[in-house]
């Protein structure tokens, strides 16, 4: 069995801070943190950043778009329809309209944009290094091969920092 | 443990991360109680008596109601906005309550989002019998068709209806579901059934927690609260005006929209009270739904209660300072007093008296009068809308066409219908899904410096 990732269990959010601080002061690089929460430290220290306002507002603003010139082009330019002569390009109240459909397009995109970024969608094939970081343990991982000769020292210092166990273990996709 | 001043803490016992996962997955792996058959059972009776109801009215047509020429409007649109009422509380708590940063609302936001999917579910049934042909009732939506192409209304409160609910139950479904992909990763770790973890698992969709998750999901969260809270204030914004746009007396009013958002969310908290204490007595989760978020809960819906109050009050001044004799008619002669005399007045003491008994500590804490008071607002609110259908349709302008209104037994066997396939829905809820927020409990369980300002824990806030 090829060992190729080191796993770290730690029992709070705290000790698992303290020791993600400790491994990027000495230069290693963590492969993933596991959480049964979000824990913001620990998503700023993996320097991910999303970007995922900037996605939903033009979600939205195509969908407000889009809608609009949908209803101008139904109820002016298609079959324009005279109730009680009032104008046919009814902007007041295609408003109402525009907003729901602005919603809900931007609450479908942007569950579909979370599904593909993070990576979430039926059926995946997911890797957890231990299955307790969904109940109660916080578990980071670091690839073996990225710490080379210093895998002992990388050890060390988990264990030092509060790690409850540190292991050796070959992460597969799993059903 | 997180600590308020004002709340204390939210947690109590002591519990660590295990504890949690397990007092709340515990119900899943229990056997299924007698009560829980013996409810479901009843609320299964129910259903099918609704849906023979249902076939009764496709099959002969609308027919089979006691509404006419006048009172257009009965039961089932009272009943409809009834459920959308409810069906609000969910929304406005976990959105409003998200975007405040509140924490208690961890607790209380799943079964809140349960209860709104349910009851939007079941409101959405009336509009579409009630268009008579049902069969036809794909023609509401704008596609290319064979008829002209002939589209829609888009100047029509009844088409911005249609819209607003089909958005609601959508977004409030897919928003309630994705709360729910991290606990069902919980209960597929934590599980030694294998058919468990198999369904949990799929419908977990392979969450695993990594810090690439979180992030995405907690962006997602804040985006979606963000723009539902609109949708909180536009779907009864836009009910209201089924009836504001209309030009019937009692109905042509501009306080409409927000005096049907509030009594919208006011049923809907009244819902989550009577919910929240049958779960924690029930499944004993009185460290999670403490009695203060039970507090929490009574006194908003004091607040809440006297804005109804206000509200009513300011139709009847109102109705006095247009001058309108037709209005006038409506609220002094037709609501305060006459033929509804008494539908109007137990409108305005269930929903503006009794809640207001909240002002006293000695029944906040009593909750068996709290679950009696929660059960009395809803039935109030549902008074209101008999109200403001029924009177306004009986008598309108023309005396000639004045006329009275009583629903048969098919209009009530829909409503019973959907009282059934609402409680079949809970029940299946409390049984097959976490009924509390896992991952969002656990997250406010060790921020334990909260108030001393310490840096490390800021960014939980």
């Amino acid at each position: 069995m090829n060992n190729n990732h080191i796993v770290g269990v730690f029992d709070d959010e705290d000790t698992l801070m303290e020791a993600v601080n400790e491994v990027k002061k000495n230069g290693f690089e963590i492969g993933e943190i596991y959480t049964p929460y979000p824990v913001h430290e620990a998503i700023e220290a993996m320097g991910k950043k999303s970007r995922f306002t900037l996605a939903a507002f033009i979600y939205g603003f195509l969908g407000a778009a889009g809608v609009l010139a949908f209803m101008y082009y139904t109820a002016v330019i298609d079959w324009p329809v005279n109730y009680g002569g009032k104008p046919t390009n009814a902007f007041p109240s295609f408003i109402v309209v525009t907003i729901v459909i602005t919603i809900l397009t931007v609450t479908l995109a942007s569950l579909f944009t979370f599904s593909v970024r993070a990576q979430i969608y039926p059926g995946k094939a997911y890797i957890l290094p231990d299955a307790r970081s969904t109940d109660d343990k916080f578990v980071m991982i670091f690839d073996k091969a990225l710490s080379g000769s210093k895998t002992g020292e990388l050890e060390g210092i988990l264990k030092e920092k509060g790690a409850v166990e540190v292991y050796e273990k070959e992460l597969k996709p799993q059903k | 443990m997180y600590k308020t001043e004002v709340r204390g803490p939210l947690i109590l016992g002591d519990k660590n991360y295990r504890q949690i996962s397990s007092d709340i997955i515990a119900p899943i792996d229990q056997p299924i109680p007698t009560w829980w058959k013996a409810v479901f059972g009843i609320s299964m009776l129910a259903t099918l008596f609704g849906i023979y109801a249902m076939y009764k009215t496709v099959s002969e047509g609308i027919g089979t109601w006691g509404v006419n020429n006048s009172v257009g409007w009965g039961w089932e649109i009272i009943n409809f906005v009834w459920w959308i009422g409810i069906g609000h509380a969910g929304t406005a708590f976990s959105i409003f309550l998200l975007i405040l940063r509140q924490k208690w609302r961890t607790s209380i936001n799943r079964a809140a989002e349960a209860m709104t999917v349910v009851a939007v579910g079941a409101a959405a049934i009336f509009p579409a019998l009630h268009m008579g042909r049902v069969w036809l009732a794909f023609f509401i939506f704008p596609y290319p068709n064979t008829r002209g192409p002939l589209w829609v209304n888009f100047n029509s409160p009844l088409f911005w209806d249609f819209i607003a609910i089909s958005a609601y139950l959508l977004i409030s479904a897919s928003f309630w579901y994705y709360g729910m992909v991290p606990d069902f990763a919980t209960i597929r770790d934590k599980t030694t059934s294998k058919i468990k973890k198999a369904v949990y698992g799929f419908f977990a969709f392979g969450w695993t927690g990594s810090s690439r998750e979180w992030l995405r999901y907690e962006a997602l969260s804040y985006v979606l609260g963000g723009i539902a809270a609109v949708l909180v204030v536009s779907v009864h914004s836009i009910v209201s005006t089924d009836f504001a746009v209309s030009v019937i007396p009692g109905w042509h009013t501009t306080v409409f929209p927000p005096y049907f958002v509030v009594g919208a969310i006011f049923s809907g908290f009244a819902m989550v009270m009577t919910l929240m204490i049958i779960i924690r007595k029930i499944y004993k989760f009185q460290d999670y739904v403490t009695d203060s978020h039970l507090n929490a809960i009574a006194k908003i819906l004091i607040f809440i209660s006297l804005i109804m109050g206000t509200a009513y009050a300011t139709e009847i001044f109102i109705a006095w300072y247009s001058g309108s004799q037709y209005e006038m008619f409506t609220f002094f002669k037709n609501r305060i007093t006459g033929d509804y005399t008494f539908q109007f007045w137990a409108m305005v003491v269930c929903n503006a008296f009794i809640p207001q008994l909240f002002w006293f500590k000695k029944v906040r804490q009593n909750l068996t009068l709290a679950f009696i008071i929660s059960l009395f607002i809803n039935l109030g609110m549902w008074y209101e809308r008999f109200n403001i259908l029924i009177t306004s349709l009986s008598k309108d302008y023309l005396p000639s066409s004045w006329t009275t209104y009583s629903p048969t037994w098919v209009e009530v066997g829909v409503y019973i219908g959907t009282l059934g396939i609402f409680v079949s829905g809970v029940l299946l809820f409390f049984k097959y899904i976490p009924m509390i927020a896992i991952s969002e409990v656990k997250s406010i369980l060790k921020v334990t410096s909260i108030n001393k300002n310490d840096k490390k824990h800021i960014s939980h806030e």
